[in-house]
């Protein structure tokens, strides 16, 4: 069954077409990852799905129920935990959680329970008498993921959850995403950073210029670029490095430089590991390693859009 | 219920922001305590002295003057008038030149001389008011005396009687003094207020990314908008009241008998500016909504005698001054509590409902139109 069905959805602002004409299915039970460069109409999406915005054109549905004809019972049923932090400062974490629960149709004793219980989820039980503003980056984040879940939806759109936080915590809401799944819940994940999205969802849609253009599991999607190859060149001195120069070697797809390390995407049948090498010997980069890498998400990524996920 | 529920999130917010305790409470306590204070005379009608100084000559003990005098001088004993009966060698301008005596007066058989002090103006006058007043009466008598001796005697009968000037007031029983004055006019000043915080109701939501939150939540925008409105009337509300306790019972502040009649017309201007503010933060886009907000609610309290009393003004100045609602309110809670008119509360409540109703319907409008919160 469909927890949420996009069908021909187009939003436009004047004559820019935010969302083109999208096309999108999230089946009950699954983690599906929401792929996008900034710009590429992911958030338009996620305000469409979760009412802040009415599509132009075509149809969303949730649970199998048309949102622009049930709009309370698609509300009902959806958990929204925006990229910025949307809690109140001046309320305790308790008080935050218990005041959005409350808009859900929550009362009383139910509402105190999911309120005790959704802190205790995101590990802020012994907060709860707190206000956020002694929290840190990472607590916040929880706080905020335990506003969209106290009502317990069915579906939880989660925007990019992990910005800006420490390791220990972003283990921490990973975790608690794969929790929430095996609880029933469907989520749809956005994330920049490509190896938590390979880590937990089940299935993963593209998204560029408002439009689908890949959608499947991890295997399915490395599967496209199986005529390209991901080669990564340890280097202990990149100054002299001429990026544009390497890419103009016959093959090489893409070219860029991250913490001492280059990270070249090649046709796969090209042999032109030799002369990218003369090159950074020429560069006096110092190479200490060479490795192919198995084609992943971000290569997927940078193979259909032509630009990486963080541009 | 989720009118409620948002409502009380408000009140909630509002009475854990610092910032809207030292601008709601602080500041208009600290302004009624400089102005109350520092402008305390402008409020004052009467002038205290510690004595009227009044040097005299006789200079014919016999004249039939000496003897009226004597007994105006006894009167005039009576009401707090020091005289002194100067000596025959005692030069008495020089005294009131040196600032010894207010005045100094020269009884004459033909009449009475006065010469008052240019440094002690009030006191001065006050005293030639005095002696002129016995001059005339002792002129008419003497007048009587050769045409109609009989008439003589009552007049002179009246000559140490002490009434020689009737007052009547022009003005009402009761005046507010300055502390009383400003705690009134702060009242409705910070009631009017209201309307700052109200401009960033929705804003604010928007700014601290939970209108996302709200907008995705299952309640409609008009639950929304009347619990905004609700929380932030009453929040506002009972920062008013706080004022107007404090000034009553820690600066002795007169706010008359009709207490709910006065706090009908500040809920009335609470809901008024709270809808100014949530109407201007749809008619103006951005940080604008603010700036627009905040330069009327200087005009409006300026004009409207927050900082010092307005009276009737003509022009351009009075046509603006009649559009602020700190004026209706501070007309009407003056005729409350200085005249007892308790029905001088319903030209305000009338016009601050009245505009209320526009703003929030212009404000709904607008808000159906928008397509986010």
């Amino acid at each position: 069954m469909n927890v949420l069905s996009i069908r021909n959805v187009t939003k436009t602002f004047g004559d820019f077409a935010a969302v083109d004409n999208m096309n999108l299915s999230v089946r009950e039970g699954e983690i599906f990852g929401f792929l996008g460069a900034n710009g590429a109409g992911k958030s338009t999406t996620i305000h469409m799905v979760s009412s802040l915005l009415k599509a132009t054109r075509g149809d969303i549905e949730v649970l199998g129920k048309n949102i622009a004809k049930h709009p309370k019972f698609a509300k009902s049923n959806i958990g929204i935990v925006p990229q910025d932090i949307a809690i109140y400062e001046q309320l305790t974490a308790y008080e935050n959680v218990e005041f959005f629960a409350g808009l859900y149709g929550l009362r009383g004793s139910r509402l105190k329970e999911r309120t005790e219980e959704a802190l205790e989820f995101v590990g802020l039980g012994d907060k709860a008498k707190s206000l956020p503003k002694s929290f840190s980056g990472g607590m916040k984040r929880r706080l905020n993921i335990a506003c969209a879940i106290a009502h317990r939806p069915k579906l939880i759109i989660m925007d990019e959850p992990t910005v800006g936080i420490d390791p220990h915590s972003r283990n921490y809401i990973l975790q608690s995403v794969l929790k929430l799944n095996q609880m029933g819940c469907t989520i749809i994940y956005t994330s920049h950073y490509m190896e938590e999205v390979e880590e937990i969802c089940t299935r993963i849609a593209i998204v560029d210029h408002g439009k689908v253009i890949a959608e499947g599991t991890k295997e399915q999607l490395k599967s496209i670029v199986t005529d390209t190859k991901e080669i990564w060149i340890g280097v202990r001195s990149e100054r002299n490095i001429d990026v544009e120069l390497l890419q103009k070697v016959p093959g090489v797809i893409s070219a860029r430089i991250e913490e001492g390390l280059i990270k070249l995407q090649s046709k796969a049948e090209v042999t032109n590991l030799n002369e990218i090498i003369q090159l950074l010997i020429q560069a006096n980069a110092d190479i200490r390693s060479v490795e192919e890498q198995a084609p992943n998400l971000e290569s997927v990524f940078l193979t259909l859009t032509g630009r990486n996920l963080r541009d | 219920m989720n009118i409620l529920r948002i409502a009380r999130k408000e009140i909630i917010q509002s009475l854990r922001e610092t910032r809207t305790f030292i601008f709601m409470l602080a500041f208009p306590i600290v302004l009624m305590l400089i102005l109350g204070t520092a402008l305390s005379n402008t409020f004052t009608t009467s002038l205290v002295f510690e004595d009227l100084k009044l040097a005299y000559k006789i200079e014919n003990a016999d004249a039939p003057v000496s003897g009226y005098w004597t007994e105006f001088a006894r009167s005039l004993e009576q009401n707090g008038v020091a005289l002194s009966l100067l000596s025959a060698n005692e030069d008495g301008k020089e005294k009131v030149k040196d600032g010894e005596y207010a005045a100094y007066a020269e009884i004459k058989p033909d009449g009475v001389e006065f010469f008052g002090s240019t440094k002690q103006t009030v006191e001065s006058d006050i005293l030639q008011g005095l002696v002129a007043s016995f001059a005339n009466r002792y002129s008419l008598a003497a007048a009587a005396s050769r045409t109609e001796p009989e008439s003589l005697a009552p007049l002179l009968a009246k000559a140490g009687s002490g009434d020689y000037v009737n007052e009547t007031s022009l003005q009402a029983d009761r005046a507010p003094g300055s502390m009383d004055y400003y705690a009134m006019a702060m009242s409705t000043m910070i009631a009017f207020y209201a309307c700052m915080s109200a401009s960033m109701l929705i804003r604010g939501e928007r700014l601290r990314n939970t209108a996302l939150r709200l907008s995705a939540a299952p309640i409609s925008k008009g639950e929304l908008f009347a619990g905004k409105v609700v929380g932030s009337t009453v929040v506002n509300f009972i920062f008013v009241v706080a004022v107007v306790a404090f000034s009553k019972w820690v600066f002795g502040a007169d706010w008359g008998d009709h207490y709910g009649a006065i706090l009908i017309v500040l809920f009335t201007e609470v809901l008024l500016a709270v809808s100014v503010g949530i109407g201007a933060s749809y008619l103006f886009k951005g940080e604008g909504a603010s700036a627009a907000v905040m330069t009327f609610t200087q005009i409006a309290s300026f004009v409207g005698g927050a900082y010092f009393p307005i009276g009737d003004i003509k022009g351009a100045i009075g046509a603006l001054a009649n559009l602020s609602p700190l004026r209706w309110a501070n007309e009407a809670l003056t005729k409350i509590i200085y005249s007892n008119d308790v029905q001088a509360l319903w030209p305000a409540v009338l016009l601050n409902v009245l505009f209320a109703i526009v703003f929030l319907t212009l404000s709904i409008l607008f808000m159906r139109r928008k397509e986010a919160l």
